[in-house]
């Protein structure tokens, strides 16, 4: 076996919907649509701070996050979560995801800083997709927090009169 | 007495906009500095500056009565502004400025009070005709007679704050089983939110459009309507996009609801700037909802097609000038459109995306009024409303004044926290939009996607990721990866672990 190293060509861009990009290596500063190429600049100055040029147009970008293959991009005021992935890793994904079973247990998490002002199940009740659980309120904002699915409560986390960060744990929903 | 120096109530863009117009009258202002935005650019604008940042207490200075009355006193400023929110429909306030020998830049208390309070408000409108939506006659004590007073009007009914307003203590109930788990949500909501628990309830229109009358009027009884101004557009009952006039209304249906919405304020001798809200069904009916005794938020649309400048007005009526203009003076010239720029990410529910503002580029067009608190290194803070700026745009017509917001939209950069752009640059696409058929329950239920991406955007930001991707793990654009030694291990983190040593 002598030759054990392989040659990357193409790197694929999976989106958070399941969306798939490729490119080939060496990455080109263009971008071909239809029979066209078209120039892609990617820039920063003092007063637009990062942005990238298309089809004389300026928009806006910022990473967010990077952390080991996955991104979050702010393009134009909108996020994308990417991951990037070679042939092979792509290839290992597939597998593990036909090994992977269904989710059983749903996590509602505080979308935003925050107070608790009511909290609306129990444990050991039900729950419909839809139904508030929580009434979280931000910035003058009551904010209804409605549970992703349907299922049985597990855990409640929140307790009324608390302020909690973003992402803090509120309820487990057990799903089914 | 005459309007020498005005202590701004307020902060953000409101405190700026009313200081502008002070400037141009030649009257002093003072602006309070907080601890918690203490190089707001507010501050910028006023003549004094009242340094309050050692105080700590959790409740913010702009709603502490006591402690404005004393600002005042010490600032020696003879009048007071209190702008939006706070204490701006705060009757006891208004009072408590009278009694200190302060002008209240506003309405009376007594006007306050009554439109504060909607049941009071409500009898008022009935007693002088005007159309309402059929409801309890007054406060309801408890669920089941809610039941009872839904079933009688029919459902779906919608449970209301006495003392409410912004869209809390509000609850739609479609069928009895539900009442007893929305009244105590709506009772609870409205004692936390305005410390009175009372509610109400009355039939819930399905899909209107909400228009508003703003009106003006002086200490010498005259009261006249500026048109009105459609903000159906909104999500859970908060505004986001208002336009003056309204492509639902007709000359002859814009008299009538003028005429009924001057009626409601002379029912309570209204002096001031305040707004008549009113639901529009689809079949033209109309029905009062409420008075706001306040400048509001969207006030700069009214001011547009008219040419008044509203703020001015508010102080020329608190120093007891009588209004220059009658109501066949009032004339509605071209069409204007105000989006809320805040603070939030529209692809997390419009969840508040409070930072600091990096760079803040706006556009500066003949066709464009920006009012913001806000410059780059300002910081959106938790503690206040999440509003960075509002992007008002004019047209000779609506379908210019569209063309020319889509065009403004795409020149407002904004760094440093998510804002609505996105959802205002999908809003002026939209066929419903354009063509003006949409109501209250647009976003809710006419929409799929909350944001505008055009065909390519994402594959440009998959590009960039690509971009990164090479350069953070891959040194070279074309690699070799010896996989002998780390059958297990990703690529890149191999090349990390190896860059490592």
């Amino acid at each position: 076996m002598a030759n054990d190293k392989l040659q990357i060509k193409k790197l694929y861009v999976l989106s958070s919907e399941n969306r798939k990009f490729s490119f080939s290596l060496p990455l080109k500063q263009t971008i071909r649509i239809g029979k066209r190429d078209y120039e892609v600049k990617l820039k920063a100055d003092e007063k637009y701070g990062t942005y990238i040029l298309w089809k004389n147009r300026k928009y806006p970008v910022e990473i967010v996050s990077s952390r080991q293959n996955r991104y979050e991009i702010l393009f134009n005021d909108i996020s994308y979560t990417f991951t990037v992935e070679t042939p092979f890793s792509l290839q290992r994904m597939k597998v593990l995801n036909s090994k992977r079973g269904k989710v059983e247990k749903e996590y509602i998490k505080a979308p935003m800083p925050g107070k608790i002002i009511d909290v609306l199940v129990r444990e050991g009740s039900n729950v419909l997709q839809g139904e508030p659980v929580v009434i979280l309120s931000a910035m003058k904002m009551q904010n209804e927090i409605l549970s992703s699915v349907n299922g049985v409560i597990v855990k409640v986390s929140a307790r009324a009169n608390t302020n909690v960060m973003k992402d803090d744990l509120l309820i487990e929903i057990k799903v089914g | 007495m005459k309007i020498k120096r005005i202590l701004i109530a307020n902060r953000g863009e409101i405190a700026v906009r009313i200081m502008k117009t002070a400037r141009m009258m030649n009257i002093e202002t003072v602006a309070v500095k907080t601890a918690v935005e203490p190089n707001a650019m507010y501050l910028s604008s006023a003549d004094v500056i009242y340094d309050n940042t050692e105080d700590v207490s959790e409740i913010p200075v702009f709603l502490d009565i006591e402690k404005l009355i004393a600002i005042a006193l010490k600032t020696k400023a003879n009048a007071v502004h209190p702008g939006y929110g706070f204490l701006a429909e705060n009757a006891y306030f208004a009072q408590k400025c009278i009694d200190n020998k302060i002008i209240f830049i506003g309405p009376s208390p007594d006007a306050i009070y009554k439109m504060g309070n909607k049941t009071i408000a409500r009898k008022i409108a009935l007693a002088g005709g005007i159309p309402m939506a059929m409801g309890s006659e007054g406060n309801i004590a408890n669920e089941e007679e809610a039941v009872i007073i839904a079933e009688k009007i029919g459902y779906p009914v919608i449970i209301k704050a006495a003392s409410g307003g912004g869209g809390r203590g509000m609850r739609i109930v479609r069928k009895s089983e539900e009442m007893e788990k929305m009244f105590i949500i709506a009772s609870k909501e409205a004692e936390k939110a305005f410390n009175d628990p009372s509610v109400f309830v009355e039939k819930y229109i399905e899909n209107p459009k909400h228009i508003e009358f703003q009106i003006l009027g002086d200490t010498k009884g005259n009261i006249i309507h500026l048109g009105e101004r459609e903000c159906s557009i909104q999500r859970k009952h908060q505004k986001l996009l208002e336009e003056a006039p309204s492509s639902a209304l007709d000359e002859k249906l814009r008299e009538k609801m003028g005429k009924m919405a001057v009626q409601i304020a002379k029912a309570v001798d209204y002096h001031s700037a305040g707004t008549v809200e009113f639901l529009l069904d689809s079949d033209k009916n109309f029905y009062f909802m409420e008075m706001n005794t306040r400048i509001q938020v969207e006030h700069p649309v009214t001011e547009i097609i008219t040419g008044i400048d509203l703020i001015e007005q508010q102080i020329r009526i608190a120093n007891d000038k009588e209004l220059k203009f009658r109501q066949e003076d009032i004339k509605l010239k071209g069409w204007a459109i105000e989006c809320r720029i805040n603070a939030e990410d529209v692809q997390a529910g419009f969840a508040p995306d409070p930072g600091k503002i990096e760079s803040l580029n706006m556009p500066s067009d003949p066709c464009v009024r920006v009012d913001t608190g806000v410059q780059a290194g300002s910081s959106i803070v938790a503690s206040y409303d999440s509003m960075i700026a509002k992007l008002i745009v004019k047209g000779k017509d609506r379908k210019e004044a569209i063309k020319n917001c889509k065009m403004a939209l795409d020149k407002v950069w904004i760094k440093g926290t998510k804002t609505t752009l996105p959802f205002f640059r999908m809003l002026v696409r939209h066929q419903k939009f354009q063509d003006g058929s949409f109501t209250t329950a647009f976003i809710e239920k006419d929409l799929e996607k909350y944001y505008f991406n055009s065909e390519y955007e994402e594959m440009l930001a998959a590009w960039l990721a690509t971009k990164l991707f090479v350069k953070e793990n891959l040194n070279d654009d074309s690699i070799n990866i010896d996989f002998k030694h780390g059958k297990d291990m990703s690529p890149w983190l191999l090349n990390k672990r190896i860059n490592q040593f």
